[in-house]
């Protein structure tokens, strides 16, 4: 974080003495300094967030009209009316992005309610010390908003012509002020719970994306699974090349996003969203060719498919401490049953070998801290497992196994256009469920790991890596509901070639 | 494991010419004489250095089986180079090589790298196609070429090393807007963005906006992290 720190203070150093035509502050971005920062925005966060709202090209007649503005700052309310609808035009526009990035973290639903209670009598809650630490932190923060303010006055005024202007680059800045704000709506209007343990699947998307602010977010206008993802992974990319250089001491640290890339999940998940994509404006031109009853007819066909797309029926996270499960065969018959008479053997294989390895690994964890329950000798603790190495298998683990689920929905997907053979489309809905239910299953045994294995530890060490576990699994079982969505459009076209196929025979 | 670009590629051609065992030899350094019939499309990933700068490969190894045509297709899209792969020893994969060029050439976009590879080329005894006939094709249609072993590894990292510099020399030349990910490539999360490839990638938007490239005098500062930057434009 240093480097934009460095570059944060470098651009409050330049706005005061900035002359007319020389730089231009973004008007647009300005609302973004009068909100509070969060209380639970990380120290190092807020930094980035002051080095974003920083000067932006701007289009050669806004520049021409700058110095004639800045002569007269007492501004009218209207022209800062102005500036302020421009502004809320492309909010709206913004929040649609974010909000359907959210959308992808919402589904985890009752995983992160889970998540929440779970932190609320037990794991991962700021201390008071720690809160009161934040609020400090925030009244500073507050006044060097205030301080900004004043320039904002300045930056209005100059931004009077620039409200109609639709400029690309002017629009990103917005995009990205308002991807901020938003973000920062959602988390601090909940609960001092739900802010720590949302902050960082919100950091994730509102904070880790580089992407948003490019032209990404012009050509895209809806944030995609396997975007949400990536942008994830570079962060963590960026957080790795950082703590390389000046933090040697701490110990590597287990990022999902990057884990999941090396097991190729984000590739087949591009490939996957391919495919969906393909397949859906096939189906849009197909339905636009037909009229009348043969219309009238596919549509209720398709709605058909739609209607068990959506009545995917939500796993009982209950229901999965009644397995067991030792080494994952339960797993294996369950997979093999609802992929019966797919043809994907070779990468359910690839998931069954994963969810193996998974269970030995937990058994051999469990071993050790047994032993040191009846003995605690020096030795045994150190030939134990961290708990920071417990942590490490379990978010491998979940990106492992995520992204081989993927890979499996991404290969049914080949097969499924490659063959015209149609599986029901709640033979697909099951798979998720076990899916998901595997993914629940291993988080549950690797965070009893965790706590057998750190027993020992304080909780301000433990807890956050508890929340760490359950907060990937309540993110992997969605990305696995999001890919299984993803295969809609594909069953849907297949139905209509085997419709017309059947109708030319 | 940071990286200045990522380039995405595919690899296209026949069924059994080896494509596979090309992206094997390429990222894992062995060979597999027998492997399996690829399902729609695989993937590898390899960091390579060009230029003193980490670029990260992210290679898409399609299914070559007629069947899949339609669905392998569907991935040309948005790559930046391609490998089009004929086996010197089967005439007909080397016949056959007009109509995977034009399918990729109308799947992709135009500023696609292409390489065209004879593969096998151990084989001596068993050639078919002369080295010169693969040289003339590839004069013709404007590819770079080599004969490759992913058996011996001869030329293997050659191949797609020179197809990633061919690729980063047209980013050079403002050929490819990097910021268009359509064309395959994505900048790094934690690139060491120079002035002149900024400039050059910069060209899109500042079209877009009205702006006239002339007016933008200074390049003040570079937000690396979040890809914004900031230019001093001349008055008017």
């Amino acid at each position: 974080m240093s480097d934009s720190e460095a570059t944060a203070a470098a651009a409050a150093a330049e706005s005061p003495e900035a002359t007319p035509g020389s730089e231009d502050v973004s008007p647009a971005e300005t609302p973004d300094s009068s909100s509070p920062t969060p209380p639970d925005t990380l120290t190092d966060v807020a930094p980035t967030r002051r080095a974003r709202r920083r000067p932006e090209p701007k289009p050669a007649e806004e520049v021409k009209e700058a110095p004639k503005v800045e002569e007269q700052p007492a501004k009218t309310p209207s022209e800062t009316t102005v500036a302020q609808g421009g502004w809320g035009y492309w909010g709206s526009w913004g929040k649609s992005i974010i909000s359907s990035a959210t959308a992808t973290v919402a589904t985890v639903g009752q995983g992160l309610t889970q998540v929440i209670e779970k932190a609320e009598t037990s794991l991962g809650i700021p201390s008071p010390t720690e809160l009161s630490a934040r609020v400090e932190e925030e009244e500073k923060q507050e006044g060097e908003a205030a301080a900004c303010e004043t320039r904002t006055e300045t930056d209005r005024a100059t931004g009077e012509g620039s409200a109609a202007m639709e400029s690309a680059m002017g629009m990103l800045s917005s995009l990205t002020s308002v991807v901020q704000n938003t973000g920062k709506t959602v988390i601090t209007g909940g609960l001092d719970a739900l802010e720590f343990i949302g902050k960082k699947t919100m950091d994730v998307i509102a904070e880790g994306d580089p992407g948003f602010k490019k032209t990404k977010g012009l050509m895209n206008r809806n944030a995609t699974l396997s975007q949400v993802l990536r942008e994830a992974k570079e962060r963590e990319e960026l957080q790795t090349a950082e703590t390389e250089g000046s933090d040697s001491e701490k110990k590597a640290v287990a990022h999902y996003g990057m884990l999941f890339d090396e097991f190729q999940g984000l590739s087949h998940l591009e490939a996957l969203e391919i495919l969906s994509r393909e397949s859906e404006s096939k189906v849009k031109s197909v339905l636009t060719t037909l009229s009348g009853d043969e219309l009238v007819q596919l549509r209720e066909e398709l709605e058909l498919i739609k209607d068990s797309f959506s009545l995917f029926l939500e796993f009982d996270d209950e229901e999965v401490d009644e397995r067991k499960d030792e080494d994952g065969t339960e797993f294996e018959t369950e997979l093999t049953e609802a992929l019966e008479g797919l043809s994907v053997n070779a990468t359910a294989d690839k998931l069954n070998k994963a969810c193996k390895s998974a269970c030995s690994q937990i058994t051999e964890m469990s071993k050790p801290a047994k032993e040191e329950g009846e003995e605690e000798s020096e030795e045994d603790a150190q030939k134990a497992l961290s708990v920071e190495e417990v942590h490490a298998a379990a978010i491998r683990t979940l990106a492992e196994l995520t992204a081989r689920s993927i890979e499996l929905f991404h290969k049914l997907a080949e097969m499924i256009l490659f063959s015209n053979g149609s599986p029901e489309a709640g033979a697909l809905s099951q798979l998720t469920v076990v899916l998901c239910k595997e993914i629940s299953l291993l988080s549950k045994k690797f965070t009893s790991c965790l706590t057998t294995t750190g027993s020992n530890e304080k909780g301000d060490v433990l807890n956050p890596l508890i929340t760490g576990v359950f907060l990937e699994a309540s993110n992997s079982a969605s990305y696995i509901q999001d890919a299984f969505q993803l295969l809609m459009p594909i069953l849907e076209i297949s139905h209509i070639q085997r419709r017309s196929e059947s109708s030319e025979q | 494991m940071a990286y200045a670009y990522l380039f995405k590629y595919i690899i296209i051609g026949d069924t059994g010419v080896g494509k596979s065992c090309l992206l094997l030899q390429f990222t894992d350094k062995r060979f597999q004489p027998v492997h399996d019939l690829t399902i729609g499309v695989e993937f590898g990933a390899r960091m390579i250095t060009i230029d003193g700068k980490q670029i990260k490969l992210q290679i898409w190894d399609t299914a070559g089986q007629e069947s899949f045509r339609s669905i392998t297709r569907s991935y040309y899209r948005g790559a930046a180079g391609a490998l089009l792969v004929y086996d010197i020893t089967r005439r007909d994969t080397f016949n056959h090589l007009t109509t995977w060029l034009e399918d990729a050439r109308q799947h992709s976009n135009s500023n696609m790298v292409i390489m065209l590879i004879g593969n096998k080329s151990d084989l001596e005894s068993r050639r078919e196609v002369k080295k010169e006939e693969g040289e003339a094709f590839a004069r013709e249609h404007g590819l770079i070429f080599m004969e490759t072993s992913a058996k011996t590894a001869s030329n293997v990292e050659e191949a797609f090393i020179n197809t990633a510099k061919e690729i980063y020399e047209k980013i050079q030349e403002g050929v490819f807007d990097i910021n268009n990910e359509a064309n395959g490539i994505k900048i790094g999360p934690n690139h060491p963005t120079t002035a002149s490839t900024l400039t050059a990638g910069i060209q899109t938007p500042l079209t877009r906006s009205g702006i006239d490239k002339n007016e933008v005098t200074t390049l003040l500062d570079l937000d690396e992290d979040h890809g914004v930057v900031i230019f001093k434009f001349a008055a008017i």
